[in-house]
């Protein structure tokens, strides 16, 4: 067996015999990952919660209301009392309550207007305002529906026809209206991905695999502090073994735990198809060949394990802010222009094609040559620049 | 001139303006056991990394087995066993692991590997904790681990530094018996320590360094025999006479 690989499979058997380390590397995906899925879990549009008091119940439109707004997907209905309401609204623990009167449906049987009455402290907030807009527009068609079935009503009076059948009638050309509107809004997607999972997962994956610059950076340091760096040179072992060794291992152990990440991403989210899944692993493999050999850029010219932690925190703070991982970069001007030193943005835009917008390796093939280019100048500069000690080869 | 093994010709190094070697000049026999004695800073430790191939000396070269450390270090590095002074091991795995591991690296075979090492524990009286953690090891037992490494792949010229630093005296008897076990078989070791008596006891000749130079270099009942009459003198005499007693930093 060659040595980079014996190297490679020493550094995984530490790396599995100190247990504490193991699963606690094991454990940080699923745990990032639960903290998706409780942040994302199942949402992916505005999701809010109307505040009611409810003075009418047992009113036919009151009721009918509640059960509307109740029944949408983006909404949940609480009901309180008066009383609780005017308090929590005083302790500003709730912006804007809706208040159905006493009254509201029997108004409306008569013909009468009918009012629903909102009280809100300020603006009620950027959430109790779309709220109050989708209540707006139910109680409109509610009203919209009354004002119908009553003109019809009216228009059919004393030819035989009961209320009854009237009204069947009408829901029956409202529900055709509701399926096949004779308005409608087309929406055009012009890339990218309302879904969070979807928006941040390209960018949690590339801060897993940014992880292995600090632990390759640590590596060969610990090595030297160990005394088993200046005892591994007076053996066959060449330096440049040494590395390549210590790349694959860090490479496979940024990879498990990318793994983890994906495949639980996969389960839970659905969203990989078995190709882009494939796809994105091989864009991750290259995008930790290309961070192993920065991280050993760093450990060649870091003296203690404190430096070379503090130059790989400091090194992924920079790829992350200028490789717009989690929010996107303006397409010119300065930071656009230093965006490119950025090897987080070469996999970010590689990651989101595949993952968000369907599309091939081939279709990333520019930046993954980027990225495979990085991978293979850090290991030849970090040999470079590597010394066993001062003065030594 | 072909019993030596070890020819070190004319070696200096420095270190930021700091001469750490500076004209070390001396020879090693086949089979001998030489020693290296100095105070804190005198040089052992850089002259030990140059013959092992660690440092490159600003000027001089060493000759090991006819190879040169400047021309020819990778057929060097197949001649050595170095033994540091620090407990350079693996205290996450087992001595097992770090002896094969060890043994892979000097270029054994897998089966090759397995088999010296356990030959190799078994000479440091460790056969049956050779599956136990180093890191749960006493003092002791770290560092006939530490020797046990170095002999992996039969090296013809061991360097030991200092290998005897704080352990127990049952340790320490170990380790001088499995040197002195070395010594019959015709390995060649050079050997620095700051205790005298091991010294006497096991090194054939021994080299005073001081500031970077060697003072004196003979037998040690030679050196003995130069401040008055050898068996009222001990090495330790000769030696504070040599350097002086004035604290080291």
């Amino acid at each position: 067996m060659s040595k980079p690989l014996l190297v490679a499979l020493h550094e995984v058997r530490i790396y599995l015999r100190d247990k504490g380390d193991l699963a606690f590397s094991l454990l940080l995906p699923v745990i990032t990952f639960a903290l998706m899925y409780g942040a994302f879990g199942g949402q992916d549009t505005f999701h809010g919660t109307a505040h009611m008091v409810n003075e009418d119940k047992g009113g036919v439109y009151s009721d009918l209301l509640v059960e509307r707004l109740d029944a949408l997907d983006i909404l949940d209905v609480t009901l309180h009392s008066s009383k609780d309401a005017d308090a929590r609204l005083d302790r500003a623990d709730l912006l804007l309550v809706f208040y159905i009167p006493y009254g509201f449906s029997d108004e409306l049987s008569e013909g009468d207007q009918a009012e629903l009455l909102v009280k809100q402290r300020g603006n009620g907030g950027d959430e109790g305002q779309i709220v109050a807009s989708i209540v707006r527009s139910v109680v409109d068609d509610l009203a919209q529906e009354f004002h119908v079935r009553a003109q019809v009503s009216e228009a059919v009076e004393g030819e035989g026809i009961s209320d009854e059948q009237v009204a069947a009638t009408v829901d029956y050309f409202i529900a055709q209206q509701r399926e096949d509107p004779t308005a409608h809004v087309r929406e055009e997607a012009l890339g990218g991905s309302s879904d969070p999972v979807e928006t941040f997962l390209p960018s949690i994956l590339t801060m897993y695999v940014l992880f292995a610059v600090t632990l390759t950076a640590r590596a060969i340091v610990e090595e030297r502090r160990k005394g088993t760096l200046e005892r591994l040179m007076t053996t066959r072992l060449e330096v440049t073994q040494l590395f390549t060794g210590k790349f694959l291992a860090f490479c496979a152990r940024g990879l498990v735990q990318t793994l983890i990440l994906m495949l639980l991403a996969y389960a839970v989210f659905q969203m990989f198809t078995p190709a882009s899944f494939f796809q994105s692993v091989a864009i991750v493999v290259v995008f930790l060949a290309a961070v192993s050999g920065l991280g050993l850029i760093i450990a060649s010219v870091a003296r203690t394990e404190d430096q070379a932690v503090w130059i790989a925190v400091v090194f992924t703070m920079v790829m992350v802010i200028l490789g717009g991982t989690f929010f996107e970069l303006p397409e010119s001007g300065v930071l656009a222009t230093l965006s490119n030193v950025s090897v987080n943005t070469y996999v970010n835009e590689a990651l989101r094609a595949v993952i968000n917008e369907g599309r091939s390796l081939a279709d990333v093939g520019a930046q993954l040559a980027v990225l495979a280019v990085v991978a293979v100048v850090s290991l030849v500069i970090s040999r470079f620049l590597f010394k066993v000690m001062p003065g030594g080869r | 001139m072909t019993d030596k093994f070890v020819i070190a010709k004319n070696l200096h190094k420095s270190f930021n303006g700091h001469k750490a070697v500076n004209g070390v000049s001396f020879h090693v026999g086949k089979g001998e056991i030489f020693g290296l004695l100095g105070p804190n800073g005198a040089g052992k430790t850089t002259t030990i990394r140059i013959l092992s191939t660690v440092l490159q000396p600003d000027r001089g070269d060493v000759l090991i087995g006819g190879h040169s450390i400047r021309k020819n270090p990778d057929s060097v590095r197949r001649l050595i066993g170095v033994c540091p002074q620090e407990l350079a091991l693996y205290e996450e795995l087992s001595a097992m692991d770090n002896l094969v591991f060890f043994g892979r690296m000097v270029g054994l075979s897998g089966s090759e590997a397995k088999a010296q090492a356990v030959a190799r524990l078994k000479l440091v009286g460790l056969r049956r904790r050779a599956r136990g953690r180093v890191d749960k090891f006493s003092g002791g037992m770290k560092r006939r681990v530490n020797l046990a490494v170095s002999l992996m792949g039969h090296p013809r010229l061991l360097f030991l530094d200092e290998p005897t630093v704080g352990i127990d005296p049952q340790s320490r008897n170990n380790i001088y018996e499995t040197i002195e076990g070395l010594r019959s078989k015709g390995m060649t070791v050079l050997y620095t320590t700051h205790y005298m008596e091991e010294a006497s006891r096991l090194c054939d000749r021994v080299a005073i360094v001081d500031g970077g130079h060697i003072i004196a270099m003979d037998t040690p009942l030679a050196l003995r025999s130069r401040i008055g009459p050898p068996e009222s003198v001990t090495l330790e005499d000769v030696f504070l006479k040599l350097t002086g007693r004035s604290l080291r930093d």
